[in-house]
């Protein structure tokens, strides 16, 4: 059973990731990050939302009021420098996880 | 399209932040909720499938409002066991304790228990003792506020009789064999009316207030997805 802290480190880095090329609400965070990761990850609202807040309590993002393209007001994220800053190094942290549980796959399957 | 701010002012009433803070969070959740019901529209989902189907991205508004309460005050800050065990906890301790002296102080009649020689082993109100489900209550309550389980507020309920245990079941025995082999066969009989007066009945009357409260809130909790099913 994958851990809480596990899930949130996963859900920090696919959020973080979405936000790189630029600000977008809460709904377009949840929906890109689906279509990437081609429905493997989804965030419900009530998942994304209390992230969200825990990152921006964190400084990790920022959130402010803006007029989205269809006129409506939306609050839209973007990454901070602290952000930017914490992206890199979690995703080789990740990355090397993930290296360590293939390395493992295969030495069980041999 | 239903009227997604009504619903979710419903949902989230009493989130309890300030009027301004509460306010935006409803406005961006509604936000979300026009969008994926847009979107399911948009799909070809007729508009009853898609209020359904935006509505079942949240599984327990008890649980989201709480979760929310606690990252907009800033809790989460701090270590979860702290906030959901030790300081309901300690605070429920703190309280017995008042109430003690409180009874003791300003009450009459005290109920004595002494040994065969006529020394007294304790003494309790039995006011103390009807009080205490209050004190259970309010360190459960506290507990489950802060994202505890229900075993945590459980034991949060009775922590003010868990030193008192603690000393029931390590420090008097291991004392009496250690320093007074003989007498421990003699007292023992009076050590168990002693577990009896400190630790069981404060702890039934706390564990009573601590289930009472968890009977309350999962009461609350069904009454809320009861709404959601209405509205979707």
């Amino acid at each position: 059973m994958i851990g809480a802290g596990t899930k949130r480190g996963t859900a920090e880095l696919a959020i973080l990731s979405v936000l790189e090329s630029g600000s977008l609400h809460g709904y377009e965070i949840a929906h890109r990050i689906e279509r990437q990761t081609r429905g493997k990850l989804r965030f419900t609202l009530a998942s994304l939302y209390p992230l969200l807040y825990r990152m921006e309590n964190k400084g990790l993002v920022r959130g402010a009021w803006e007029v989205s393209g269809n006129g409506r007001r939306r609050r839209c994220y973007r990454l901070t420098a602290a952000g930017k800053k914490k992206l890199l190094p979690l995703r080789q942290e990740w990355s090397e996880l993930f290296r360590a549980l293939r390395q493992l796959a295969k030495v069980a399957d041999a | 399209m239903p009227d997604w701010e009504k619903l979710v002012r419903e949902q989230l009433a009493g989130l309890d932040l300030g009027y301004q803070e509460e306010n935006e969070i409803i406005a961006e959740i509604v936000g979300h909720l026009e969008e994926a019901f847009e979107s399911f529209c948009r799909e070809g989902i007729s508009e009853q499938d898609a209020t359904r189907r935006a509505l079942a991205q949240v599984a327990d508004w008890n649980d989201l409002r709480r979760k929310i309460y606690l990252v907009r005050n800033r809790e989460d800050n701090m270590e979860p066991r702290v906030t959901r065990f030790w300081l309901p906890g300690l605070l429920g301790f703190a309280l017995a304790m008042i109430l003690d002296v409180a009874s003791h102080r300003f009450l009459s009649h005290p109920l004595v228990l002494s040994l065969d020689r006529g020394t007294p082993i304790l003494r309790f109100h039995i006011s103390w003792i009807l009080a205490l489900p209050l004190v259970g209550a309010i360190a459960a309550y506290l507990s489950r506020r802060a994202g505890g389980t229900l075993r945590t507020s459980l034991l949060s309920s009775i922590f003010p009789v868990l030193p008192i245990a603690a000393v029931f079941l390590v420090a008097i025995p291991t004392g009496l064999i250690v320093g007074h082999p003989i007498a421990y066969g003699i007292v023992a009989e009076k050590i168990l009316y002693m577990a009896l007066g400190w630790v069981l009945a404060p702890g039934a009357a706390l564990l009573t207030g601590g289930l009472f409260v968890q009977r309350f809130l999962s009461g609350g909790s069904r009454s809320g997805h009861g709404v959601n099913a209405g509205v979707a």
